[in-house]
């Protein structure tokens, strides 16, 4: 492997300290493990260790809390220089892969569960066994539906450091206008259908519509799905879930939303998209997630709006789904890398993050700044959600499939072709790509 | 170089290529070494950093390759797939109607290239600098206002359509619409840039020609038709090559309008689009590189075409 | 022609509550003219600007030496293999760009150039289309010239530098827009080649501003465009006012 002039090694005598000690009292004042370090296990570094690493992330709005963690970070650390690489969503992914590649990965980076199993199995990221070995992360203390999405065959390589789940915006002044009342906790489908077609038709001459929801898996149609009871892709990851009759009907409701007129239609939803019509106050509810807080704190709407529970259907259900900090398999900086991993994970850490950041730490108990950030919208809906959360459906090579329902999934709710063939069709061509991962 | 009579009898014929043949080793002695070394850094350049990336392409378009490296060879099964895979030819199809749209705007080009040249145009430099604005601005922002514009309920164009009584459509939503949508843009932006080289082209125009035909008595239009066409078609093969090249290039635009949530993206699908697709997204490289090879094949027919018939209109002082 | 960048300027006034509503406003209720200096906040500006400066004077100027010298040996003067080195350097034209996006990462990452300006500017030194240009160029025009001065007894790189050069300037100067613009705009290579934020040029921090799901600020990032825009808009009119304004074709009196 190359060495850009950029980095410098860690220092040997660091190195060696850190591997001759058996015995390592946890600096960083987690458990009072006095837990015997295997020698690949985790043990604290010394807090003069000095290296410089990379830590890539694609979210520039959390750049500021994650400058606030680096300096906490440094205050144990501080001979760490911690480089913090930023690169666009779109971009994010072209340029870990082609990094992967060429085994050039950043020392710490974000991995989502889309893309997680893909860089797991072919080896790419460092597990994190030894720091749970040794009690400097403890599983426990978030979401464990996120934390087995970034489990692959019984070995855990990180925990999530945020989450998202998804509720229902919904715009107090449209129901009051349309005569209707507005969401509670008890909502089924059926008050969705109704109160949605009612406020379409009562406003349909302003232009407003019932509710719009971005027809895409996470915020839309895998909720619906969980909650008829369906699954997306099966408990061992072998076969698609879609030729079923649940599937089929949490993917009808919306089908059925839109040929109604309770929601905008296909081509309406695809230009404009859905929190744009929620935040322009043209439509009344909005599947939407945690994150949307951002934008709809910043729009028009911001003062009459609020959240509440999705509707249920057979059973209550929401998609959760959580970014995770892994460490590089082949860092040159291991050592530094998992400090910071170890540190991120923290309380404190994560209780920084969620006092600055839109986005919901994932440690249990930190999120309170969150929830109380938006006076007047009970965002506690999220926090509450987590306790039927689903984790996002994913597998080795999530994108090949995700692809397939891109295709076929939009002409079924739009009605153009039946739900039944559209979903059988799916299935296997689903089935056919998990088969071959 | 004398051109002999198409009838001229076979022996003459054949001296006159020798004629050439021997003048061109001539040629070649008399250069010398030269033409090597102006040649020699780009050549070297082009070779390690683009030839050599295309030979691995090709030889990875006969092999499966994992997503981090490490290939099995499968021979032409990639090829095989992709020949009877319909999205080829719906993104062949798309490509093309894009291609044909753009190049609407080489005859335009042509006339407001000339129409800038007009000696003792006022404000000719504040046009020039107008048309060629589409062509500098960033990518992102263009798209993002583009996207705006297309809007199907409340983006402009939709709204000038409806006072004159037309419905407009969505679009970016509408499969079929939504890359005619697209090429306007692409025309748009590229006008700018064949206007220049156009414009370049005009300078080598000799004003002589011009006066004379003024004395002559020719209409501007005459003029334009007789001279400014016929000397400017070297600068118009160029720009077309090259429009025709970057057309089927169609990605980061399509990509950039329709936004890459959109449901009818897997129906608007362009060549590269297929290509990034399988590359990047599906994470099928062998495939992805088969498409490269596929899409080199097919520009570089097209382009070999255009050379073809190049020497029937295309004039050489 | 102009109407989308008045809703550029437009947009990059107002405040993204307004710019989130589907109905257009016309004009801002209050022109928000610190946009401006947010994206001065938001990004390394100065620094990255500093970066997209050199790395596009450093590619445009290879660009330039490189391809006026390979175009005119395409174009005039004779050699074996001529022919196929040129549909060689075409071709490469002929491929997606992303599909040399890994083979030059690793070739880079062999030279040790990861992280470098090196790196960013190295597969950009080459370029087949301006290449192409100057051949082009080069053939429109006349051989009188050229042929008066090899009876003079002047060697090819004389030819070349004194007669041919000063005769192609209105095509060098397009040659030096269109590298300069591309080299400015382009995204994907800098994005992926380098890991420090202050070394990106514009074009790769102008992307970071465009986040994922989070709450995007578009008037910013319209305002950043603009912002982004002005350097290559002012190389424009100084190069298009010097070199193609009264270019007389006088070459041969």
């Amino acid at each position: 492997m190359t060495h850009s002039p950029f980095r410098r090694r860690t220092s040997r005598w660091a190195t060696a300290l850190a591997a001759g000690v058996g015995l390592t009292v946890a600096i960083t004042g987690c458990s009072t493990g006095e837990t015997p370090a295997e020698s690949e296990g985790y043990s604290a570094p010394d807090s003069d260790l000095t290296a410089e690493i990379t830590y890539a992330f694609w979210d520039a709005t959390q750049q500021d809390a994650i400058e606030a963690n680096i300096a906490g970070f440094n205050e144990e650390y501080p001979n760490i220089t911690v480089n913090l690489d930023v690169t666009p969503w779109e971009g994010y992914w072209t340029k870990v892969q082609t990094q992967a590649t060429s085994d050039t990965l950043p020392d710490l980076f974000w991995l989502n569960g889309p893309n997680f199993q893909l860089y797991a199995s072919n080896g790419k990221v460092e597990p994190i066994t030894g720091a749970v070995d040794a009690g400097a992360i403890d599983p426990a203390n978030y979401p464990e539906s996120l934390v087995d999405l970034y489990n692959l065959d019984g070995t855990q390589y990180g925990v999530p450091k945020d989450f998202d789940t998804i509720g229902l915006w919904f715009n107090k002044e449209i129901f009051e206008q349309a005569g209707v009342e507005t969401p509670t906790a008890d909502w089924t489908w059926d008050d969705l259908k109704s109160a949605s077609q009612t406020i379409s038709d009562e406003l349909s001459d302003e232009g407003i519509y019932g509710v719009a929801a971005g027809m895409d898996g996470q915020t839309t149609y895998y909720n619906t799905i969980f909650q008829a009871g369906g699954e997306v892709v099966s408990e061992d990851g072998t076969t698609s879930g879609y030729d079923s009759d649940a599937d089929r009907e949490g993917l009808s409701l919306w089908t059925d939303l839109i040929a109604s007129g309770a929601s905008p239609s296909m081509p309406q939803l695809t230009d404009t998209p859905a929190d744009q019509w929620f935040t322009s106050g043209k439509v009344g509810m909005f599947y939407g997630g945690s994150w949307a807080r951002a934008a709809i704190g910043d729009s028009e709407v911001k003062d009459v709006v609020d959240v509440a529970p999705l509707p249920a259907g057979k059973e209550q259900a929401t998609v959760i789904h959580g970014v995770s900090n892994v460490v590089a398999a082949n860092s040159d900086n291991k050592q530094a890398a998992q400090a910071l991993q170890v540190y991120l994970a923290s309380e404190e850490a994560q209780t920084e993050q969620g006092d600055l950041g839109a986005i919901i730490p994932a440690f249990t108990g930190t999120q309170a700044a969150f929830a109380e950030s938006y006076p007047g919208v009970n965002l506690q809906v999220f926090l509450d959600a987590t306790a039927y959360a689903r984790p996002l459906p994913v597998s080795k090579n999530s994108a090949a499939w995700n692809a397939v329902e891109a295709e076929l999934l939009p002409d079924v709710f739009s009605g153009a072709t039946d739900v039944d063939t559209a979903t059988t069709d799916l299935a296997a061509q689903m089935t056919a790509l998990l088969a071959k991962e | 170089m004398t051109r002999l009579r198409p009838n001229a009898p076979e022996g003459a014929r054949l001296s006159a290529r020798a004629l050439r043949a021997g003048a061109e080793a001539h040629a070649r002695k008399r250069d010398g070494l030269w033409p090597w070394l102006f040649v020699i850094p780009l050549l070297a350049g082009i070779a390690l950093f683009y030839l050599w990336p295309i030979l691995q392409t090709f030889y990875y378009s006969f092999t499966e390759w994992g997503v981090f490296g490490g290939s099995t060879w499968t021979g032409v099964d990639n090829y095989i797939r992709l020949v009877s895979d319909p999205d080829l030819y719906s993104a062949l199809g798309n490509t093309l109607l894009y291609t044909g749209i753009v190049l609407l705007g080489i005859p335009l080009a042509v006339w407001l290239a000339s129409l800038l040249n007009t000696p003792g145009l006022r404000f000719a430099s504040f046009y020039r600098v107008l048309f060629f604005l589409p062509y500098i601005a960033m990518p992102t922002a263009i798209a993002m206002v583009w996207r705006i514009i297309f809007n199907g309920d409340f983006g402009i164009l939709n709204y000038l359509l409806s006072l004159v009584g037309i419905d407009g459509p969505y679009w970016v939503s509408t499969p079929g619409i939504a890359i005619v949508a697209v090429a306007v843009v692409g025309l748009w932006s590229s006008l700018g840039f064949s206007m220049i080289v156009l414009g370049a082209g005009l300078t080598n125009i000799s004003p002589e020609y011009y006066e004379a035909a003024e004395l002559d008595g020719a209409s501007p239009w005459r003029q334009f038709t007789s001279i400014t066409v016929p000397l400017l078609t070297p600068s118009i093969f160029f720009v077309t090559i090259i429009t025709v090249i970057s057309s089927f290039q169609l990605f980061d635009l399509l990509y950039a309008i329709l936004g890459s949530q959109n449901p009818i993206l897997p129906k608007s699908l362009s060549l590269v689009y297929l290509f990034y697709q399988a590359g990047f997204v599906t994470n099928e490289k062998g495939y992805a590189a088969a498409i490269a090879m596929v899409i080199f094949v097919l520009i570089g027919f097209v382009t070999f075409l255009q050379f073809r018939f190049q020497k029937k209109w295309v004039s050489v002082d | 022609m102009a109407f989308p960048f008045l809703w550029q300027i437009i947009m990059s006034l107002s405040t993204n509550a307004e710019l989130q509503s589907v109905v257009p406003h016309f004009w801002p209720s209050e022109p928000q003219w610190q946009n401006y200096a947010t994206v001065f906040e938001r990004l390394p500006f100065l620094s990255q600007l500093r970066t997209s400066v050199l790395i596009t004077i450093i590619r445009s100027g290879a660009q330039i030496l490189l391809c006026t010298l390979a175009g005119y040996a395409f174009a005039r003067m004779h050699f074996r293999g001529r022919a196929i080195a040129l549909a060689l350097v075409l071709s490469i034209l002929m491929v997606p760009s992303q599909v040399y996006l890994i083979s030059q990462y690793q070739i880079v990452q062999g030279f040790g150039w990861l992280n470098t300006l090196a790196g960013i500017v190295a597969p950009g030194l080459f370029s087949a289309f301006g290449t192409f240009l100057m051949r082009t160029a080069f053939l429109n025009l006349p051989t009188e010239l050229e042929e008066a001065a090899r009876l003079d007894g002047a060697s090819p790189l004389r030819v070349f530098w004194s007669v041919m050069l000063p005769l192609a300037r209105p095509s060098i100067a397009v040659l030096a827009i269109t590298s300069a613009l591309w080299s400015w705009n382009e995204l994907l290579w800098p994005l992926v080649v380098s890991t420090y934020q202050e070394q990106m040029p514009l074009s790769a921090g102008l992307a970071t501003l465009v986040s994922d799901k989070s709450n995007t600020d578009y008037p910013v990032i319209m305002a950043a465009s603009m912002l982004a825009m002005a350097p290559i808009l002012i190389l424009f009119i100084i190069l298009q006012r010097r070199v193609m304004d009264g270019l007389a074709f006088s070459g041969l009196k």
